[in-house]
């Protein structure tokens, strides 16, 4: 074990799992530092998609199908994530005309 | 029908008349209460009457009330011949008094009557649950709604403050008694795991049953049941108006007279003496409280006799008088002689409740006016009531043949034949108390009556009362006259029905009555008659003294005692704990902490800038620390 074979080629698992940390860090960089409200939704969709890559490598290495099914409900808040996030927003620039997220700042204490 | 269901009978009637008055008494036409509310009374008393000629005597349960555990309170009613002989004074005097109050309140308008009659048939109600009850419980709630119903009554015309007042007093005071009551229960329980009479008593004789939890052992303890006997005095002592629980009982004269006739004469303030008859197995075992009902007893006769000498409203006077004559019962029954106690509890219930009917006519006539000095002269105008109330009279006095005589020297006869001190005291006692009565009697008498009408007489040519309001005097005024034949035992021959009937319940009185005090008896009565007539000139006697004259105008200031030991000390607590506690340290502290709180947040809101992004760094560096941990954790 160790290794994944993919289209008969053979490739290690940690391969994988630098990939998926590499895509999770550019999400949380690009939410923190972006202030374009759309990019930061895309930036939380590339995190939830960096962990899915990492749940479907385990899923392959261990050969066990929850890491899978888990990766398939992830999509599935993430539509609905996406839903209610780009509803949120056009709800947003129907009111006033928003271009950085930090306008957004009436509940300060 | 069955004897059980005849008892339950008793205490149903007054109770389905109380609720029918009460819910339509004031639609239904005026005709329906003047008969519905004496009606359930003599209903009660018929039934009663049946079951003394029965004979029955029994212990009948009817269902379990509470059941806990190895608690267990039956609803079970007592039927012997004591209770049975407190239902026929109570059915009987008060059916006489209530018809009487059907002319004497007629003056109310619709509401008021029917209300009346609803609160004197919860009276009887009451009172008849309070001496049928076969357990402390029971016991209980009948004497606690003897009080209320007495507080009702009490307060009955509300508009007066003085009644609302007088009304209040008597409630507290009574509910100090009901204190006792209930502790003296818990005593009682916790000795014999039971409340019932029937175990108690035979747990006192034979100890606790093997069947029931003794948590003390089987044999009670003799300390405890003092205890438990002193508990029960405190009640007897408020209901009946003794030392020191008295001083409602003169204010209670607010009440209307009828009221007075029943409640404060007749069978409530009599209350007591029952309670220590019913429960004299207790009494027999706990002999220094038993000594203790004696000297509280004789103690209040004196009192209250002295006092009665001064007062000027002649109800107050009665009041007094009924204080003094409950006294002479706590007495009897305090010494053992429960025959004799009892038979003067009969015997003073006909003769109170005519002195305060009759007297009730007089303040009819007089338009309210219950100040005897302007009175005067009665006795050419309301010759039938003038009669009936020198009946009363010399029977309170103890003229013979009158029926107070027969049972005032069977008192004064068992306390001086008692082979011990404690029966010589209280009989010296009871001796001067027997002369004193004749002297406020006869002031009382000769002040209404005799002489010239006074001047300040609000009425001129008063009218006699109408024949619904007479003719029950005139029952009571027979009974009172001719009631001594059935105990004659004072002049050593004849029957003595009262103590045969009672001593099959109760403990017959131990020793025997020597012909010495017989005797004796008769000169005290005969002195106590010639200070009657002597009162005729004894006016100014007590103007000498002007000093005696006010402390006993003053009732011997209990009522400035306790408005200073308890009502303004309490008054003073209160103001003390106003200003000293509720404001600066409850009020304070609650309004601290809300600044306080309001002062941290205005800091704490400060954290919340209102930046989506800062709030995610947090929650970032959150993850990343929780993330760091674990990995330390696992890595080492």
């Amino acid at each position: 074990m160790g290794t994944l074979d993919i289209g008969g080629s053979q490739l290690d698992t940690s391969w994988f799992l630098l990939l998926g940390a590499i895509l999770f860090t550019l999400g949380t960089v690009g939410v923190l530092v972006r202030r374009n409200p759309l990019i930061i939704l895309i930036s939380i969709e590339l995190m939830l998609n960096a962990v899915n890559l990492t749940l479907i490598a385990f899923s392959r290495q261990l050969e066990n199908l929850e890491g899978q099914l888990f990766a398939l409900m992830t999509m599935t808040v993430a539509a609905a994530e996406a839903v209610v996030g780009l509803a949120i927003l056009v709800d947003i620039f129907r009111v006033r005309d928003l271009e950085d997220i930090d306008d957004l700042s009436e509940l300060k204490g | 029908m069955s004897n059980s269901v005849l008892a339950l009978l008793i205490l149903l009637l007054p109770a389905a008349g109380a609720i029918l008055l009460a819910g339509r008494g004031w639609r239904l036409p005026r005709i329906v209460t003047q008969i519905v509310g004496p009606g359930v009374v003599w209903a009660a008393f018929v039934v009663t009457v049946v079951l003394f000629f029965n004979q029955v005597n029994g212990d009948f349960t009817y269902w379990t009330w509470i059941k806990s555990g190895s608690f267990e309170v039956p609803f079970n009613l007592l039927i012997d011949n004591l209770s049975l002989f407190m239902c026929l004074v109570i059915t009987g005097v008060g059916g006489l008094i209530v018809t009487y109050s059907v002319g004497y309140m007629a003056h109310e308008d619709g509401p008021s009557y029917a209300r009346f009659f609803t609160y004197m048939d919860v009276f009887i109600f009451s009172m008849l649950l309070l001496v049928l009850a076969g357990n402390f419980v029971f016991l209980i709630v009948g004497w606690a709604l003897v009080g209320l119903s007495s507080y009702f009554l009490i307060g009955f015309w509300y508009e007066r403050r003085s009644a609302v007042l007088a009304a209040r007093k008597a409630f507290v005071m009574n509910v100090i008694g009901d204190v006792g009551m209930i502790l003296g229960a818990f005593v009682v329980f916790v000795q014999f795991h039971s409340l019932t009479f029937a175990a108690v008593f035979k747990g006192l004789v034979h100890g606790c049953a093997p069947t029931l939890l003794c948590i003390f052992g089987p044999v009670p303890d003799s300390g405890m049941i003092e205890l438990a006997a002193f508990l029960l005095l405190v009640g007897a002592v408020a209901k009946s108006a003794q030392i020191p629980l008295h001083t409602w009982l003169p204010d209670a004269m607010e009440g209307p007279t009828p009221v007075s006739a029943l409640i404060h004469a007749a069978t409530m303030v009599t209350a007591g003496v029952y309670l220590v008859g019913r429960m004299h197995p207790i009494y027999d075992v706990a002999v220094y409280a038993h000594g203790a009902v004696a000297i509280v007893g004789a103690v209040t006769a004196l009192f209250a006799a002295t006092i009665a000498i001064v007062q000027t409203d002649i109800k107050r006077v009665l009041a007094y008088s009924t204080m003094s004559q409950i006294g002479y019962m706590f007495l009897a029954v305090g010494i053992g002689a429960y025959g004799a106690g009892f038979f003067h509890l009969l015997s003073h219930a006909f003769f109170k409740a005519l002195l305060f009917m009759a007297a009730g006519n007089v303040i009819h006539a007089m338009h309210d006016e219950q100040d005897m000095r302007k009175y005067g002269g009665l006795w050419g105008q309301l010759r039938p009531t003038s009669i009936m109330f020198l009946i009363g009279a010399l029977s309170l006095v103890g003229v013979i043949p009158f029926v107070g005589f027969f049972s005032k020297e069977g008192i004064l006869g068992a306390a001086f034949s008692r082979p011990d001190n404690l029966g010589l005291t209280v009989w010296g006692i009871g001796f001067v108390t027997a002369l004193i009565t004749g002297v406020y009697t006869g002031r009382m008498w000769w002040m209404s009556f005799a002489g010239k009408p006074s001047a300040e007489r609000p009425v001129e040519h008063p009218h006699e009362a109408p024949p619904v309001m007479l003719i029950p005097v005139a029952v009571l005024a027979v009974l009172a006259t001719v009631g001594g034949l059935i105990q004659t035992r004072a002049l050593g021959v004849g029957p003595s029905l009262v103590s045969d009937y009672l001593d099959r319940v109760v403990t017959a009185q131990s020793w025997e009555e020597n012909s010495f005090a017989l005797h004796i008896g008769l000169v005290t009565m005969l002195v106590a008659g010639l200070l009657f007539l002597a009162a005729y000139r004894m006016r100014p006697l007590t103007a000498r003294f002007p000093w005696a004259q006010r402390v006993l105008e003053h009732k011997y200031y209990f009522d400035e005692l306790y408005n200073a030991v308890f009502v303004r000390t309490l008054d003073r607590a209160a103001d003390v704990g106003f200003r000293d506690v509720e404001t600066p340290i409850i009020d304070g502290s609650l309004a601290g902490a809300g600044t306080r709180t309001t002062w941290a947040a205005s800091y704490a809101s400060l954290l919340q800038t209102g930046y989506v992004r800062n709030y995610t760094l947090v929650f970032v560096a959150g993850a990343v620390i929780v993330a760091v941990l674990l990995l330390a954790r696992f890595a080492s």
